[in-house]
């Protein structure tokens, strides 16, 4: 016997690529340390998750929502500081290719 | 001595008498005249027997006037008159005798000839009887009236059946040209030289001077108005496409009231006359029209309303006769009760009472525009719906259109507007009630006029239906394979005129998700051609998913590695997770003597690209290849290839694959190819609110199982009381009722007179 796939209707989730071995995750999944948010919905200033709503990497590993961070920088209070671990904020160039090649 | 006055006295009575008699004449000659005239008179008078010698007929009507001026002289009228009644006394046995005759074979018959036939035969011994009129107006009425008298008194009752037969008969009297053969020949002393125009006039002539009419006047009345309520059951039962008032009312004005003129306004000397005698009585019968109109209007009104908009002019008609005749209360009662029968019970559908409730409310205020009756017949069917489990999603099909179920709800001519806000009305407050007097002062205040609106309102919150309308549209949206969701695009830009962009703003992200998928795979396609095209969703924008978790084998993971990679390539900050238990799959099925073209489940899929390493596996074996999988839903999924003939279960729990089809069951290769067989069945992939509350329900059994543990047994209250001091409960005692009801099912708990405890202790 052969089986032939014709067509394949599937259903699938998205997720953010943050490194986390998450892959059997089931529950809400992280969420922003800053509005408290899973990453995978949005910030309280957008609608849509996802492109429209990215996330944000930092050197010292935390990970928050582009906008929650970006708002928060500008603050004074901020100090340009990471909100989680109050060390100076550096955004970390994302190794794409490394979790590609899984 | 006493005696000598005595004597005197009575000598002085005799003188006058005498005098008296004998008019001053002279001699005793007056007195002779008076002996003359007294005979003549009395022999005229005298009540003879109508079936005997009409030698009275022969006497000299001159001589008779000039006994009786005689008479009148002497001051003896009033003694001729005892006299005469005297006389009838002793003839009456004679008109009692035809009275039992006539009335011996009416009852015989049931005919009404023989009653009319016995009112002209009264009206003969009436008129054979009768004294001439120069006898005076008060021997007349005192004949007549002791002639009425005894007729009346012999009457038995069942002339009363008889003569309103025989009334009734007259409306076909008045309208037939000629008399009827069953009619007697009209007596002569009613004969008038031109025959009358109609055939009942006599009758009613013949009535009136035996004064029939004065007597069953009322008897009269309730002919007419049971002729009315006949005439209009006749023609209007049932009969709701067409305005059926305005035609009575013709009916009454053509055949009634020329009718009504006999026994109403026989005296009228002038139309006008007429006119004004027949006002009175015949605005009573109008109002009666009215009321049998309205009372039958009233009867049906259950499937008027089922017939709506069919049954509107019915309806129009009920609208005006309730404006003549109050009958709302019956009005709310009946349907209320009608309602209470044929709607609200447990097996009606849920779809079925929402339809019945939106025509009610057209209907309703199509004859109550202000609404009170609504009002009134309303609050029990919102109860009762708000307790039914699938009334909120019946709503919520109607208004993205659900295609299958048949009519919406919605009428297309309705405009979409944003819901109305209602005042909440507490119908569970104790001292609420519906207003006793028609109508409240401010009961219509804030009441939704749209059908949608008022449906929404029959729940204190949108937030369940925006719930709801989520699990819809993920459903549907799932479902499509084709990429297009233009209708539901189309139901979401509706929805949200009505519950605003924010409750709607979730299911924007499904949309979006829908187009993102499509502009991904167009992408994913373009790297690589492969058979999978998945919509790609957002967690925690859709409604949770029905929970599976097994590992597609073989060329299936394959294909959803090689999909995922090139997904990773396109969005490299995200990556892909499959729902395995989700979507549909179409598959070709080689084998060695057919080919089978099948859209299947995944699991299906999964089990099937397993027999193609090796022919035989126990169901164990293949569960324990693709993962978490229930035993149940693998042995239906196994079950669906055995009825296709490619699998077969060998032993118990095992399955061989049939290379060749077994004999009887080969399919066709010749040919054509068969369709694709469908076996997706119609299990949804998302999880309805009802099961999702029922998820969320579990977590409280633990708080209910140490509460019975605890205090034994509890009454429903009590036990939802309790519950609020569990985190974040917030069901109602119905979904508690509900719950416990589940949970009884399970046999872990039982009830006794309202009273719960757990099955164990
Ligand atoms: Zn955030
Ligand atoms: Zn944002
Ligand atoms: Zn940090």
């Amino acid at each position: 016997m052969k089986v032939h796939v014709k067509n394949w209707h599937a259903i699938a989730q998205w997720r953010w690529d943050t490194g986390a071995s998450d892959v059997d995750d089931d529950g809400e999944g992280d969420v922003c340390g800053i509005c408290r948010v899973p990453y995978e919905g949005c910030c309280p200033s957008c609608k849509m998750p996802g492109d429209d709503c990215p996330l944000i990497w930092g050197e010292c590993s935390h990970v928050f929502h582009m906008h929650c961070l970006l708002q928060w920088i500008s603050t004074s209070a901020s100090k340009q500081q990471c909100p989680m671990d109050r060390r100076p904020w550096v955004t970390a160039e994302r190794k794409v290719d490394a979790n590609a090649a899984r | 001595m006493a005696t000598e006055a005595l004597k005197r006295q009575i000598a002085g009575k005799w003188q006058n008498a005498f005098a008296r008699l004998n008019r001053d004449q002279e001699g005793i000659t007056g007195l002779l005249a008076f002996s003359e005239a007294w005979a003549l008179a009395t022999e005229f008078l005298h009540p003879r027997d109508l079936n005997g010698s009409m030698a009275n007929k022969e006497l000299d009507m001159v001589k008779v006037r000039l006994a009786v001026e005689t008479l009148s002289k002497s001051k003896m009228l009033p003694i001729l008159l005892e006299n005469f009644l005297e006389d009838m006394r002793k003839q009456q046995y004679l008109i009692t005798r035809d009275v039992n005759q006539f009335m011996l074979q009416y009852e015989e018959t049931e005919d009404v000839h023989h009653i009319a036939r016995l009112v002209y035969r009264i009206l003969e011994w009436y008129r054979a009887w009768v004294p001439i009129t120069e006898l005076g107006h008060t021997i007349l009425s005192a004949y007549t009236l002791t002639f009425q008298t005894h007729v009346y008194s012999i009457l038995p009752p069942s002339f009363s059946r008889g003569f309103k037969k025989l009334v009734n008969a007259t409306f076909d009297l008045a309208q037939s040209p000629v008399p009827p053969p069953w009619l007697p020949p009209t007596p002569p002393a009613l004969q008038s030289p031109v025959p009358p125009p109609r055939p009942d006039l006599p009758l009613w002539s013949a009535f009136e001077q035996l004064g029939l009419l004065d007597r069953y006047e009322s008897l009269i009345s309730s002919v007419c108005y049971e002729h009315i309520e006949a005439h209009i059951l006749e023609t209007c039962s049932k009969r709701w496409g067409e305005r059926m008032l305005q035609p009575l009312r013709e009916w009454m004005t053509n055949r009634i009231v020329p009718w009504m003129v006999m026994p109403y306004a026989r005296g009228a000397r002038s139309a006008e006359e007429a006119r004004s005698m027949l006002q009175g009585v015949g605005s009573r019968f109008d109002f009666h029209v009215c009321k049998t109109l309205s009372d039958l209007r009233t009867r049906e009104i259950f499937d008027i309303i089922i017939d709506f908009p069919d049954s509107q002019p019915a309806l129009e008609d009920l609208k005006e006769c309730l404006q003549r005749v109050d009958q709302r209360t019956q009005l709310v009662q009946t349907l209320r009760k009608a309602n209470r029968k044929r709607l609200l019970h447990p097996g009606a559908d849920t779809k079925d009472i929402l339809t019945q409730y939106v025509s009610i409310i057209r209907c309703l205020r199509l004859v109550d525009p202000p609404g009170v009756l609504l009002f009134k017949v309303a609050d029990p069917i919102r109860r009762y719906l708000r307790e039914r489990p699938d009334t909120i999603r019946c709503i919520v099909a109607s208004l993205v259109g659900d295609g299958e179920s048949g009519d919406s709800l919605v009428d297309e001519n309705e405009p979409i507007q944003p819901l109305q806000q209602m005042q909440v009305e507490d119908y569970t407050d104790p001292s609420w009630e519906p207003e006793p007097i028609d109508a409240g002062p401010d009961f219509r205040t804030n009441k939704p006029s749209d059908v949608i609106s008022t449906l929404v309102s029959i729940y204190d919150s949108k937030d369940l239906f925006v719930r709801e309308l989520q699990v819809l549209l993920a459903q549907r949206l799932l479902a499509i394979t084709d990429g297009n969701f233009d209708r539901e695009r189309r139901n979401i830009e509706i929805l949200k005129i009505r519950f605003g962009e924010a409750a709607l703003q979730v299911c924007e992200v499904m949309l979006r998700d829908m187009t993102e998928s499509k502009r991904t795979d167009q992408h994913v396609q373009s790297q690589k051609h492969m058979m999978l095209h998945p919509t790609i969703i957002s967690r925690h924008f859709w409604p949770p998913l029905q929970a599976g978790k097994f590992a597609m084998p073989g060329q299936f993971k394959l294909i959803q590695d090689d999909y995922a990679r090139e997904f990773h390539s396109f969005k490299q900050d995200k990556k892909l997770r499959w729902l395995p238990h989700l979507g549909t799959i179409r598959l070709e099925i080689e084998l060695q003597d057919r080919t089978i073209p099948v859209d299947v489940p995944p699991l299906e899929a999964a089990f099937i690209e397993l027999f193609s390493e090796k022919d035989t596996w126990t169901v164990d074996e293949l569960i324990a290849r693709v993962g978490s999988v229930d035993r149940s839903a693998a042995i239906k999924s196994l079950t669906t290839w055995v009825d296709m003939g490619v699998l077969k279960e060998e032993i118990s729990n095992q399955y061989v694959l049939l290379e060749v089809a077994e004999d009887g069951s080969s399919v066709s290769t010749g040919g054509a190819p068969p369709r694709p067989a469908r076996v997706i069945e119609e299990v949804s992939a998302v999880l309805t609110v009802e099961q999702q509350q029922a998820e969320q329900m579990r977590v409280y059994w633990k708080f209910i199982e140490g509460m019975l543990t605890n205090l034994g047994t509890l009454p429903l209250d009590r036990i939802q009381t309790m519950l609020k001091f569990a985190p974040g409960y917030d069901r109602t005692i119905e979904q508690l009722g509900a719950f416990m009801e589940a949970a009884r099912r399970e046999g872990l708990v039982t009830v006794a007179n309202g009273m719960w405890k757990l099955s164990r202790t």
